[in-house]
């Protein structure tokens, strides 16, 4: 890794050299691949002003995690087991910052990053990708809610629900920004409205509890390390947040809302507007870590990342996963058979019932919009785990599959997205028999695993592919590395000491 | 001069007032829902659903007259932990005392505020995103005649031509390295 005008030895260059960003014949050499020109970083937008990317990350991010593994697990063990919960969060919250760290510097994806460290990195999380994104669980939870609500089979709304979903995405140019406005506003009502019911219905002994709970390190009873409870909560710490994949995916969103040096690369479009998408560079860019004047303007990025990161991803994550877990306890105090249904694990049954116990401590008009919510969160992951699946696949498949770039990256967009649509569909149809919870607990397992790679990967691109003065500090390497540990230790511990995988 | 003000003050609260609305209107839908009688649910709707949609038409008060920034988090964080409570407060105490009964203020006055003001924080952020995405349309829409809009709306233009020039930039960039890029 070294920076140069003509070759690969050549020091980084003075803050003299650089004049004119486009004439500017100085690169900066990462791992293997091609060098990145040296061009100018972008002034940052005011830090604490606009609402982030990362609100979009945080909209996909709140799922079934927490609104029902986190609620079940404090109705099983107590609210004390939401420590685990904060950890979990606050981890992915210093990931967030470290993905971007990133993505910000260079306008490349993560997994560009990666293959700059070991090729055969990425393809792991190419193949990854398809392994546990191809099938439709995501989908599942937020159609059976609806099937409860019309009673329209949630197989129907999965099949038109993934169709409506491709069409949108293919006429993004129109159609995106409507979307993205409508579903703005459902996120808002939805935020709104949780908090809403959390204050009719919920008691200052539940949020204080839940909030103390949080605060309870190291408490673990004797049931939670059975072989029958400690998988579940390695789960639910993986679905603690953006889990999977989400968060490398969020390199992309950030590429594309121009964050960084993003802004020097081009947006993918729809299928339909594929033809004006102008042409994608074959690497990144880096900004000139010498000059003052660009690292003044690399903190004011750095800032408006931790504001989104901070107060909008962890701040947002924990209101909403409070409001669901104050809504669980209000649920099983009026009906006993949410517990039991919880500690039977079944989800469907469980959401049923805690529907039910608004119902009866109001009306069914209550419970009715509990299940919206519900729905509303599998609307939203599907939308976005749809589209960053596609965008994911598209960026590597680009760079990376020998041919490929005789398309257009919108082209290998649509491709992957219309790819996944038509496999979703024949699963929801003909697929495994043992429901959609089954498919979630395998969605589990792969996600814990590929959130410990990436982030030794992290640890690898940051500390190696970016200049010095960019680079991590001690401490975020040691919080990342904890990760590794964390994702891939409980995983195996699971594995080897219970033999069974998580769920 | 001073109604002329004091109406161009509002005309630019009315998006703050329509995010308070929404919020307040989800207010009453679920006090209606939580299977009251008609009638306590419609009270509900006043003294609840009213007071926050009041309250929002203040806040977008507040940014007119410029004493709160547009968009930024913190001020609304700290109005509806005060504003919140309080609206909650007054839902919970008089609904039964306006169907006819006697006031029922909550047990624990202290731990219900302090609950709702807890709650309130996600509020505030569901308000403040409906407000950011209302907001802006809103102001384009009266600037011509509304000079404390024509002022805030440059406040959004400027981040807007910001985010042009990025686009700008992206394009042109992308044209110069066409012959070089992949």
């Amino acid at each position: 890794m070294t920076t140069s005008k003509d070759h690969p030895e050549a020091e980084f260059p003075d803050s003299a050299a650089q004049t004119a960003p486009d004439t500017d014949q100085r690169v900066w050499h990462a791992g293997g691949l091609e060098p990145m020109p040296i061009r100018k970083l972008p002034q940052a937008p005011p830090s604490v002003h606009i609402l982030g990317p990362t609100v979009f990350l945080v909209a996909l991010g709140v799922g079934m995690g927490e609104a029902y593994m986190w609620p079940r697990l404090v109705l099983l063990f107590g609210p004390e087991i939401r420590w685990l919960f904060l950890i979990g969060v606050t981890l992915q919250a210093i990931v967030l910052l470290e993905m971007s760290r990133y993505a910000m510097a260079t306008g490349e994806s993560i997994f560009m990053g990666a293959a700059r460290v070991f090729k055969p990195l990425m393809w792991f999380f190419f193949v990854a990708a398809i392994l546990i994104y191809i099938w439709p669980g995501h989908l599942s939870a937020g159609a059976l809610a609806f099937e409860s609500l019309t009673g329209v089979p949630w197989q129907v709304t999965g099949v038109l629900g993934m169709l409506l979903v491709g069409v949108v995405f293919s006429l993004a140019k129109v159609i995106y920004p409507l979307l993205e406005s409508l579903l703005g506003l459902l996120i808002g009502v939805l935020v709104v409205g949780t908090a809403v019911i959390a204050s009719l219905v919920g008691t200052w002994n539940d949020l204080s509890t839940t909030i103390t709970g949080m605060f309870a390190f190291g408490y673990l009873p004797a049931e939670a390390l059975s072989p029958a409870w400690f998988p579940v909560i390695v789960g639910s710490i993986a679905f603690a947040g953006p889990s999977g994949m989400q968060q490398m995916w969020n390199t992309l969103q950030l590429r594309d809302k121009g964050a960084g040096m993003g802004a020097h690369i081009p947006k993918i479009r729809g299928l339909r507007h594929a033809g004006e998408e102008e042409a994608m560079p074959s690497r990144g860019f880096m900004f000139d870590t010498e000059d003052p004047e660009e690292m003044q303007k690399w903190k004011g990025w750095r800032r408006w990342i931790t504001f989104d990161a901070i107060l909008l991803f962890w701040g947002i994550t924990m209101l909403v996963t409070i409001s669901f877990t104050i809504l669980a306890q209000a649920a099983a105090r009026t009906s006993p058979d949410v517990v039991t249904l919880l500690r039977e694990g079944e989800r469907e049954a469980a959401l049923s019932a805690m529907s039910d116990s608004f119902a009866a401590a109001g009306s069914p008009a209550l419970g009715g919009l509990f299940l919206g919510f519900i729905a509303l969160i599998g609307l939203n992951a599907t939308l976005g785990l749809f589209d960053s699946f596609s965008r994911g696949q598209a960026d590597m498949a680009y760079f990376f599959v020998p041919g490929a770039r005789r398309f257009k990256i919108s082209h290998l967009y649509a491709l992957f997205l219309w790819g996944v649509i038509a496999f979703g569909i024949v699963i929801l149809l003909f697929g495994p028999a043992d429901g959609p919870a089954g498919i979630l607990d395998i969605l589990a397992f792969l996600s814990t695993f590929a959130m410990g790679a990436y982030c030794v990967v992290l640890l690898l691109v940051n500390n190696r592919m970016l200049p010095k003065p960019i680079r991590p500090k001690l401490w975020t390497n040691v919080v990342i590395g904890f990760g590794a540990v964390f994702y891939l230790g409980m995983l195996f511990y699971s594995l080897v000491r219970f033999g069974v995988v998580v769920s | 001069m001073v109604p002329s003000r004091i109406r161009a003050l509002a005309e630019v609260a009315v998006p703050a007032l329509a995010s308070g609305a929404v919020a307040g209107l989800v207010v009453a839908g679920l006090a209606a829902m939580v299977g009251q009688p008609v009638g306590w649910a419609a009270m509900s709707a006043v003294t609840l659903g009213l007071p926050i949609a009041l309250l929002g038409g203040g806040y977008g008060l507040l940014v007119a007259s410029g004493r709160v920034r547009l968009g930024v988090f913190a001020p609304a964080a700290v109005y509806w932990m005060i504003g919140f409570p309080l609206a909650r407060l007054l839902h919970e105490t008089w609904t039964p005392a306006l169907l006819g009964g006697s006031p029922a203020p909550p047990a624990d006055p202290w731990g219900f505020l302090a609950y709702q003001g807890l709650v309130s924080l996600g509020f505030a952020v569901g308000f403040v995103w409906l407000n950011e995405r209302l907001a802006p349309r809103w102001l384009l829409r009266i600037k011509a005649h509304n000079p404390i809009a024509h002022q805030l709306f440059h406040t959004y233009a400027r981040e807007a031509e910001q985010m042009q020039e990025a686009k700008q930039r992206r394009r042109t960039g992308a044209a110069s390295r066409a012959g070089k890029g992949g």
